[in-house]
């Protein structure tokens, strides 16, 4: 018994060793954020480097400043926007797109679905470039459409969404048919519905992508007024005079939504990414 | 790949009619014009600009020169730096960035509640985005103000200079990346965990199995799809590295973090090189493409349904 006990107490102590070299730029950050800028160096080598300021009234100075000095409201709203934009446009796009894939029959059905599980394969990043060149020849650079638009649409998602339509048993189906629904209600009031656990899957990575994207947007917009939060936030390092404090600030707003996200819909980005394999950042 | 084979060989149609079509196509339209638009289209325009000398401000100069971009290509300096870079990041990454996930996997897996905790805070950094942890270990890495630096003083080790170093900077950049990314797939390895029937173990153990054993013998193998779907997924996404290179050190210094997307973006997106930047687009995306045809003819078949 003894020596099982020897070994909790090395599993804990490894664990909490483990645990301050992984949380402790996540708690430097949002503490910094909670003092004035001359504190965040003062005391860089002792403890109270992961201690908010010892004065409460100090705490969001930081904030105060960071919201007066850029419109950060208007970033945070912009950011909710897309975000939101994009992951009701794609459950909605996908999901039409599964149902087309999973139940009905067409010309050229194969080929299609062939060709957009090639699509996969086509590495986004590579061609940022000529994707900016169709976005500047269809008119709607520096609007959010440019921003939006390309999110939208996912060959993954729709493979998830195929996957699960197909998944569904025929009978509900064809007894909706028999009460004289057409596809378009039996997508709508059956599929969907019994789809939740799909729904949530995409409709959290498709939050969570939109959010953190960041090359995309700063690159189709330039008006300031349009930046969703990831792009100000560099904006708002690279704009003299930079406050440390400050920066910690934004970065901590911009984390929390994601915080939430994880906390809330766990367990359906766990499905996703072992079904996927794909962590989207 | 099952799935998908099901799908391609499903029973014949013997006739559909034009109405069945219109209403297919009417729920394909929206993602068929998005995917076709930002995904298709522009795929195939990068592999026609690689023949020509398009400049992004100037499309009407446009010219015809056949391979002359990958001729150019294969001998610029940068690109090969770039490839180097990239090889280097990707040949480190895995096995730290992976092995640390099983680590924290089999750490925290059949222990008691309280290592939610532990979970939870390996599992932190993913909650961030890669600009902001990008930005945020700017500063922690900052060599004379910075907080690593000062905790590395406190041991008696001088101030290093991180990502202002052309020998370090691109093995700063894999240890963050790895610590950012570790969490998440922590999660996935404990689900391939749980996935392992206990009746093995006990079969292990009666056979006189030790711990050693158990684990050479029951947990690897039986974690070899999982290991091998987040070995390939980890390849194919540490190909795609740019955030941190451009916020952190703009690719330098000494061009010691450039990679290839960051080359591209740069060419064709600062400098206006469309044409160049395609031929190193289909160069490079060529590769990712090979890489990502490879994962799936291993590991397709190991999505859960």
């Amino acid at each position: 018994m003894n020596s099982n006990k020897t070994t909790r107490v090395l599993f804990h102590i490894l664990s909490i060793l483990l645990v301050i070299l992984f949380i402790f730029p996540l708690i430097w950050m949002i503490v910094s954020s909670l003092k004035p800028e001359a504190e965040v160096y003062d005391n860089m080598g002792s403890l109270q480097a992961f201690l908010p300021s010892n004065h409460i009234s100090e705490w969001f100075g930081a904030y105060e400043s960071v919201f007066s000095r850029f419109s950060i409201f208007r970033y945070i709203l912009n950011s909710v926007f897309y975000a939101f934009s994009v992951t009701i446009g794609s459950i909605i796009v996908n999901s039409l797109a599964g149902y087309a894939f999973a139940v009905l029959n067409f010309r050229f059905k194969k080929l299609l679905f062939g060709l957009m599980i090639g699509l996969l394969a086509i590495p986004g990043e590579t061609i940022l470039i000529t994707k900016f060149v169709v976005t500047q020849k269809l008119g709607i650079l520096d609007t959010p459409l440019a921003v939006i638009l390309p999110l939208m649409a996912t060959p993954l998602y729709i493979y998830m969404f195929t996957i699960f339509f197909r998944a569904i048993s025929t009978e509900l189906q064809e007894s909706a048919v028999l009460d004289g629904a057409n596809k378009f209600q039996i997508y709508w009031k059956i599929m969907l519905p019994m789809s939740k656990p799909a729904v949530a899957t995409v409709g959290t990575l498709s939050f969570i992508m939109s959010w953190n994207d960041y090359i995309w947007p700063l690159m189709v917009l330039t008006n300031a007024d349009r930046y969703p939060l990831q792009v100000a936030i560099t904006n708002i390092n690279n704009t003299e005079p930079v406050y440390i404090n400050q920066v910690m600030a934004i970065l901590t707003l911009s984390t929390i939504p994601l915080i939430l996200i994880y906390v809330f819909f766990q367990k359906y980005l766990v499905q996703g990414l072992g079904a996927s394999g794909t962590g989207e950042k | 790949m099952n799935t998908v084979k099901q799908l391609f060989v499903r029973k014949k149609v013997p006739h559909i009619n034009v109405k069945d079509n219109l209403t297919a196509y009417l729920f394909l339209a929206p993602s068929l014009i998005i995917l076709g638009l930002f995904l298709f289209y522009p795929a195939l325009m990068s592999l026609y600009y690689s023949l020509t000398d398009y400049y992004l401000l100037t499309p009407q100069l446009t010219e015809f020169i056949g391979l002359d971009n990958f001729k150019n290509l294969l001998s610029d300096p940068l690109m090969r730096k770039s490839l180097m870079n990239i090889f280097k990041f990707v040949i480190l990454i895995l096995p730290i960035q992976v092995g640390t996930a099983l680590g924290l996997a089999l750490l925290v897996n059949n222990q008691r509640k309280s290592t939610i905790i532990y979970k939870v805070a390996y599992f932190s950094p993913v909650v961030m985005s890669l600009a902001v942890i990008s930005i945020l270990w700017l500063y922690l890495l900052n060599p004379s103000s910075g907080l690593i630096n000062e905790v590395l003083s406190n041991f008696g080790i001088s101030a290093q200079p991180f990502l202002t170093s052309p020998t370090q900077a691109m093995y700063v950049i894999v240890v963050i990346s790895a610590w950012q990314g570790a969490g998440n797939q922590m999660l996935i390895f404990l689900a391939g965990l749980q996935n392992i029937p206990s009746s093995i173990y006990e079969a292990a153990r009666i056979d006189g199995a030790g711990r050693g054993r158990q684990f050479w013998n029951v947990t690897l193998p039986m974690l070899k799809p999982t290991s091998l779907m987040i070995l390939t997924t980890t390849l194919i996404d540490a190909f795609k590295l740019i955030i941190q290179p451009m916020v952190m050190t703009q690719g330098g210094p000494l061009n010691s973090t450039m990679t290839p997307v960051y080359y591209i973006y740069r060419t064709g997106f600062t400098d206006r090189q469309l044409g160049f930047a395609s031929a190193m687009t289909v160069l490079y995306g060529g590769l990712i493409i090979v890489f990502t045809v490879l994962q799936r003819k291993f590991v397709g078949g190991d999505t859960n349904e």
